[in-house]
């Protein structure tokens, strides 16, 4: 009887980290705009979302033994992310490409890569956090990796110009006109890779 | 007082349904499966992935110090690299012997051999891959940490794994393998509905757009879209079909004329993902966990022998029943 009870309390606080987890991720997105929901009820949705973002422990500071206990169970359960899986839109897919300049003049362009496709759709989420504002702070170091990589395999390289962007997919009707997809350039860095500075 | 203790009753009977351990075999089976895939997968990829000394793409350090900021405590690759230094081995040996291991235990558990041993190990390295991983990681990494979660905890081993026929243990507890079944059949509501719920709220579900879009992206694009545009009448009716299955999962999954429909959807939908969009990995932790969770004791239309080819005890019914 008391094993059940443990189990009955495990399972309540387990299902109410998950409820806060989805309802976080779910409010988040109408907080920001994305859905097909009024934008009156933006604010509402913020204000909701830290409460459930209250409940996860976000609201206490880093060093806070309840927030990083709650935050290690949330891991290693595997419910640290909701389930918006493509939701509610499938805006795009994002690109990096990798303007390369030899040290005889001649330029090469390239993207990073896996050599395997499940590791491919890894580059892909990757590629989609760097697009998202709450990794900005990410993006130069990220892209100087890709870039250090690449050096290392091609040490000829004598400069290096990283454009990251944003590609549309032609929609159906586009696609039938035979239109092609469109190139949006988000963010660009030049490194100088002999001497390893960024510009 | 007595509506409270009645409540609490039946919150006891929802919870602690006496099952067979038929669904934990498949479970078992099936994550062993996941883990082999998955380490074959990144067999290729595995050193380019997590090293952070001249071969890594993305240095683990970053994914590791973006896990260690949610808290320093979650597991990760850098700890077996650290423990390795200080018996000699270099992290490129670390890292080769987590991935043989992952492999090992894959195979532990597709067999039945060391059944607790290798779901506490395989949980305890695929969660330090994932979260060193970090921005690599997506969907499939989440729902395998769960699933692997789980199959820890539960009361293994199953009458079909090897340990059992070496040891000769005894039955588990259905009451407790009933509740372990309950908590992946809650935790699979939950996944559908929120994912459903999200679709909906975008415009993009309704029209169709959403689900060109999705097949038509590279690394995704495993159909032509000169096939797809064959199909453009059918993207709006398939796309709002999704959103709708998977928001009322957790209404017909439990109602036992419908549990069948609703469960070969969604295994059909897991299916196309797999093979239309090259999600492999996802795909294959999807069917896994929704056949362990729904899968036994399913009532097959136009079938009346009792639970397509699972064993059902006289004394109770599988968990799978509609309290």
């Amino acid at each position: 009887m008391i094993s059940k009870r443990v189990c009955v309390a495990w399972f309540g606080i387990h299902f109410l980290f998950i409820t806060a987890v989805c309802l976080a991720g779910l409010l988040w997105l109408v907080a920001e705009g994305a859905t097909i929901l009024p934008p009156a009820l933006d604010t509402c949705a913020r204000k909701t979302e830290l409460v459930a973002a209250w409940l996860l422990g976000k609201q206490a500071g880093a060093a806070s033994p309840v927030r990083q206990a709650i935050a290690t169970y949330l891991h290693a359960a595997g419910i640290q992310s909701g389930y918006t899986f493509f939701a509610p839109n499938i805006p795009g897919y994002h690109k990096l490409i990798f303007e390369l300049n030899y040290q005889d003049g001649h330029v090469e362009y390239e993207s990073p890569h896996f050599s395997g496709k499940a590791a491919a759709l890894r580059l892909d989420s990757l590629l989609a956090r760097l697009a998202d504002n709450r990794y900005e702070p990410l993006r130069e170091v990220v892209v100087k990796m890709f870039a250090l990589s690449i050096w290392r395999q091609q040490p000829d390289v004598k400069k290096i110009r990283a454009t990251f962007g944003l590609v549309t997919p032609p929609s159906i009707n586009d696609f039938e006109q035979h239109k092609g997809e469109s190139f949006q350039p988000i963010f660009s860095y030049d490194f100088s890779l002999r001497d390893e500075q960024n510009h | 007082m007595i509506l409270l203790r009645r409540l609490w009753q039946k919150l006891f009977e929802f919870l602690f349904p006496p099952a067979t351990d038929t669904w934990l075999a498949i479970f078992r089976v099936g994550m062993g499966l996941q883990v082999l895939v998955y380490a074959l997968f990144l067999r290729s990829d595995w050193h380019f992935m997590f090293s952070t000394t001249g071969k890594g793409l993305v240095s683990r350090k970053l994914g590791e110090a973006l896990t260690s900021f949610d808290s320093p405590l979650i597991p990760k690759l850098g700890w077996l690299v650290t423990f390795g230094q200080h018996v000699g081995l270099g992290e490129e040996a670390v890292l080769s012997i987590a991935w043989a291991c992952l492999l090992c235990m894959g195979s532990c558990l597709l067999l039945g051999l060391f059944c607790r041993p290798a779901a506490i190990i395989a949980w305890f390295l695929h969660l330090c891959a994932a979260e060193s991983g970090g921005l690599l990681a997506y969907g499939a990494d989440n729902f395998m940490t769960m699933g692997l979660f789980y199959l820890m905890l539960a009361p293994l081993p199953d009458q079909y794994s090897v340990d059992r026929r070496l040891m000769k243990t005894q039955v588990g507890n259905p009451r407790l393998l009933g509740f372990w079944r309950r908590v992946l059949q809650v935790h699979l509501c939950f996944v559908y509905f929120f994912g459903g719920l999200a679709k909906l709220l975008g415009s993009g579900w309704w029209n169709g757009s959403n689900l060109w879009r999705s097949l038509i992206r590279p690394p995704l694009n495993l159909l032509s879209p000169d096939i797809l545009i064959r199909f453009k009448y059918a993207l709006p009716i398939l796309g709002i079909s999704i959103c709708l299955i998977e928001l009322s999962y957790p209404v017909f999954i439990w109602v036992k004329k419908t549990q069948f429909l609703w469960l070969a959807c969604i295994l059909a939908m897991h299916v196309a993902i797999g093979l239309m969009m090259g999600m492999y990995l996802f795909a294959l932790v999807m069917i896994v966990l929704n056949l362990a969770a729904f899968g036994v004791g399913i009532r097959i239309p136009f079938i009346t022998l009792s639970a397509a080819g699972t064993r059902r005890p006289r004394s109770f019914p599988e968990a799978a029943t509609p309290p």
